[in-house]
Formats: structure tokens, sequence, C-alpha cells
């Protein structure tokens, strides 16, 4: 266990070894929020206004909620592997005693951490600056229930990277359009991180709630908001946990077929 | 069944009918070739390994030679457990390499004269760390390795510096540490001089040797440099198209290939070139100086032809130079 907290460690100092770079993108995720909230603080000018079912309070804890579920979730290291793999570089990590599932995982929770502590500083700067109308949710067993589903989130974010990361064993040079296409395109269209899923059809909502996205973005943030509770939860979070073991274990077999294709370039 | 058991331990590496092929899609040339390509992949299989076979024992220090492309790097890359071979049975410490089982990789070590595993960005130090939880090396074990290293390969000062900021020749030695920390009974370098100075690259071998012996380590090295093989292997495998050549003594090798002597003539008077022509071939001729490749067959004939028809001075009779002994090994020459 001692060699993950070391790479954790290392991480972190890699983190830290471009300060400029990292000042930069924590200026660009607080500068990205005061954007979207006078956007729709512009939006929902008139008090009254409801947009689908969202006024005004609500809307804008969506929109908070999905910055920083976003950043916690879809932010991720682990978007490398494609690059490593073509490029050659992870037979690095094949001649080690290290598993490299594992070793992703830890850096991108070791640069979650410090992203993450980042943020509530600078979110609670914005809140004094900004006052917003915002939703704190107070219920112990809403945000508990929040928690859990964050961390599957985030595991189930992972497996997905990784099984589209491993088709360029097979495609060193598609690699990264599909990339794009799923975890851009795809995740963001249909996790709700570009907005709410309830706005969609009924019988469109249903079959999407078959499928792993909503559980990366929407479920959590619903979650937290209190609008998913009691048998809604279990089912939701059956259905999550039923993805991360199916594609864990898909990960897996993909991985090992894969790594017979691997021709370690690069020389 | 005792005594067999011992063999197999003894014999570090063995590899019987190991062959690997790649599936390569071709390409035309052009924007049109691009997009056929894409539409109808012609596929290709590259036989990169063909039927190859060898043993080495424990603390033997083998090298690896032949032309570019001919299967070397392959051969170090399926032996490390990084490529899965097409056929064949591999064994290394009694291990299945492919497994990659964590017993197995920490017995072992491949060091890529162009790869680096070193954190660009940190110090050295901070990898070093990182290998030494990886390998789950105890805190003492890992202080003596290191502070050993660091003296052999003369590296101390630069343990703290950042990667990126160190030239070529110290980052290779650092690698090197990186490489070894762990004490591996099994190590594969590919080209490990490559890029460095004259001075670095006698450093470098100077370790590997020291490192063979002191911990018996079992070696196996590809180089194009002459140096590197002349002054380490007693052993050399000469790998072409996928097949080896010849697996044996360095010397012998000499005697199976050399088909010339060279002749050195210090004359005493002024002669004619081109008498000494019709004897053998005159490879340099700078009065009072002369040398001449005769083959091997005829030496001592063309000797005492010489002696009898020019005035001498002085007269060499040498083995060619194993620089160019392996040359025409290397372009296939029988």
């Amino acid at each position: 266990m001692s060699k993950y907290l070391q790479v954790f460690k290392i991480s972190f100092q890699q983190e830290f070894a471009y300060r400029l770079n990292f000042v930069m993108w924590r200026v660009r995720n607080v500068i990205q929020i005061f954007l979207v909230f006078y956007l729709w603080d512009a939006v929902f000018a008139n008090p009254d206004r409801v947009v689908f079912g969202y006024d005004r309070e609500k809307i804008l804890t969506y929109v908070f909620g999905l910055l920083t579920v976003k950043a916690l979730v879809l932010s991720a290291r682990a978007m490398d592997i494609a690059g490593e793999i073509s490029r050659g570089e992870l037979s690095n990590y094949l001649l080690k005693p290290l598993n490299y599932f594992n070793y992703w995982i830890t850096r991108d929770i070791s640069s979650k951490a410090l992203n993450l502590s980042f943020a509530i500083v600078e979110t609670l700067i914005l809140v004094i600056i900004l006052k917003p109308p915002f939703f704190i949710q107070s219920n112990l067993l809403a945000i508990l229930g929040f928690l859990v589903t964050i961390s599957l989130a985030v595991f189930l974010f992972s497996l997905l990277l990784f099984i589209v990361s491993s088709l360029t064993f097979w495609m060193p040079e598609a690699g990264w359009g599909i990339h794009f296409l799923v975890t851009v395109v795809i995740v963001e269209f249909l996790s709700g991180a570009l907005f709410p899923l309830d706005i969609l059809p009924g019988s469109l909502q249903n079959a999407l709630y078959f499928t792993p996205f909503p559980y990366l973005i929407f479920f959590p943030l619903q979650v937290y908001l209190g609008n998913i509770g009691g048998l809604e939860f279990i089912k939701g979070l059956s259905i999550s946990v039923f993805w991360v073991v199916f594609l864990w274990f898909s990960m897996k077999a993909i991985w090992q077929k894969g790594l017979k294709e691997y021709q370690a370039y690069g020389r | 069944m005792n005594g067999s058991n011992k063999n197999v331990i003894e014999k570090t590496i063995i590899v019987e009918h190991l062959s690997k092929n790649f599936e390569v899609i071709e390409k035309k040339p052009g924007l049109i070739g691009s997009i056929s390509s894409l539409i109808t992949p012609t596929k290709k299989t590259i036989r990169a390994l063909k039927e190859i076979s060898f043993t080495i024992m424990k603390g033997e220090l083998v090298g690896f030679i032949g032309p570019n492309g001919a299967g070397k790097t392959t051969t170090l890359k399926i032996l490390s457990g990084l490529l899965y071979p097409t056929a064949g049975f591999i064994q290394i410490l009694g291990y299945d390499p492919w497994k990659r089982d964590p017993a197995f990789l920490k017995q072992i070590s491949l060091v890529m004269g162009q790869k680096n595993q070193l954190w660009w960005d940190l110090p050295a130090i901070d990898s070093l760390e990182l290998n030494r939880a990886i390998y789950e090396i105890p805190d003492h074990t890992y202080k003596e390795s290191l502070t050993e290293l660091v003296e052999l390969l003369e590296v101390k000062k630069l343990l703290y510096t950042p990667v990126r900021k160190l030239s070529l020749g110290q980052r290779m030695r650092l690698e090197l540490i990186a490489a070894l920390i762990h004490r591996p009974k099994v190590l594969f370098l590919d080209e490990p001089t490559i890029g460095l100075d004259v001075i670095a690259q006698q450093k470098v071998r100077d370790f590997i040797f020291d490192y063979n012996r002191r911990f018996q380590a079992t070696i196996m090295l590809t180089s194009h440099n002459m140096d590197d093989l002349m002054d380490l292997a007693k052993r050399v495998i000469v790998l072409d198209k996928g097949q080896i050549l010849f697996d044996g003594n360095l010397k012998e090798l000499i005697n199976q290939f050399a088909k010339e002597k060279i002749i050195k003539v210090l004359l005493s008077k002024e002669a004619d070139i081109k008498k000494l022509d019709e004897i053998g071939k005159v490879k340099k001729f700078e009065f009072p100086s002369a040398t001449l490749s005769i083959p091997r067959e005829v030496a001592a004939v063309a000797a005492s032809e010489i002696l009898q028809n020019f005035p001498v001075a002085d007269m060499t009779i040498e083995e060619e130079p194993i620089e160019e002994i392996i040359r025409r090994v290397f372009k296939g020459e029988k």
C-alpha cells in the first residue's frame, strides 16, 4: 500500500513543479464561475421566472454544483493514458511491480485533492462576494449519499477512461479521436454536464438511467439537492454499482487482450 | 530430480524456438494512399524473430549484436515481459516473463538508452524514492544501494537537481541508478551508451562490468558501440533478420569470420607499389610503411614473397581488427 502513498506524494510534487501553471488554472476556474453566475443571473433576472421547472435559486445551485462535481469527476490526469500507450511510455510501468490502474487512480485522487482544497477556499471567497442564493443541504443522510455517489462516479469515470484509452492498443493513431468522442462529447452530453437531464423527454430519461452516464454528474448532484431519496436512490445506487463491477471486469479483460497487441513503440 | 532442478536455476535465461510476428498496415505514399489504406487496409505480417533459441547462465554477460531491425530490441522486450511472444518457450529465473509476476519484476530491469523513467520536472531523488516504495526495498538496503551506486557513477551532486536541467550524460547515469536501485539479478541493457561522450561511455562501461562481477548479475547487452562489446562481453550472439547467425565466444567469432590477415611492412628503400599490389590488396601506402590485407591461407606465402622481393626493414603479421570483422558480420557477409 505504501507504494501508492508514494505515488500520491510524487504526484502532488509534480503539480507544484509548475506553480504558475497551477495558479493560472485556478484563475481560469474562478473566471468561469463568474461568467456562469452572471449569465444565469441575467437569464433569471425576473425572480418569478421558471424554466424547465428550475427557478433562480435552483438553477444557480445546479450550475455551481455542476462546476464542482465536474471538476471532481471529469477532470482526470488519466487522460494521458492513450498517449502513454501510443508513445510506448507504458513500458516503464509494465516493467515494475505496480498496478497501472491503481497508479492512475492514485494520481487522479492526488490531483483532485489538491484542486478540491483550492476550490473550497475560492468558493468561500466567491460566496462572500457574490452572495448567491444557494441551497445548502442540511440533511446528513443526503450529504452521505452524495459522498458515496460521487466516489462511485470518480471510479466509474476512471474505468470508462481506461477502457476507451485501451483502444489505442489496436489503433495507435485513432486513439485520440475516439477518446474525444466518448469522454468529451458523449459523457458531457449524457451525464448532465451541459444541462439538467430532467428537461429531456420522460422515455429518453428512463432509458438513460440504465446507462452509466447519468451517475457521473447528474445523479450525485440530484442526491445532494435532495431530489432523489429512498427507493429511487437505492435503484440508482444499484445500477451504478452494477456498472462499476461490470466495467471493472470488462476493463481487465480488454486490457489483458490489449497488452498482447502492445508493441512497446518508441525504439 | 534435485539435480535437474538445480540445473534449471543455474540457467537463468532459457529461450526455445521463440518467434514474434508483428502485423503492420501498409500505407501507400501521399494523401490518396492514406485514404485508400483507411478504406482497404493491406495488412502485412513481419516476422521479427524466427524460432531463436539460446540459454544464458547465471552471472554471464552476453553481447547481443546485429544490424538495425535484426530483432535485438524485440528479444529484450519479450524477455522482460513487455511483448507477447507469438510462439516459443521462455523461462527467466523460473518465471514466464509475460505473466509479469511481481516477484519476477523485482528481480529484473530493462534499460533503454532513449527511454526515461525519471520524472522530468522533479529531482532524481524523488523518482528513486518512488522506486524504493514500488519495489518494496527495505530502508537499509535502499540506503546502501543508493550510496554505492551514487559513488560508482559519481552523481552525488546531481541527485537534488530537477532532471530537466541535467545533461544527457548526467541523466543517463541517474537513469541507470533508477534501473538498478532494486539490485536486479537479470539486467537487459539496450544501447546503454547511446548519445554519450567518450568519457561518460567509459564510466557506464566500467560500471556495468563492476555490477556484473559484484552481484553475479546476468546481463544481456545490445550495442552498436564496438568498444562496449569488446570491453564487456566474452560471449556474443549475432542476430540478423530474426535469426541467430552466431552464438559463442567473441574469439571464435573472429576465427570464423576473419578471412584475412594484415601484413604491415616497413620499407628501407623506395619500391614499386604496383608490384606489392600483385601480392595482396594494398590498403594503405605511405612511404616507408605499407599495409596489405591477405587471405589467411596464403598469408605465410605472401610474407615470404615480400621478404624476397622488397627491401624490408621490418614486417608484422596481424589479425584483422575486431571492429572490421563485426562490421562484416553486420553486413551479412559469410
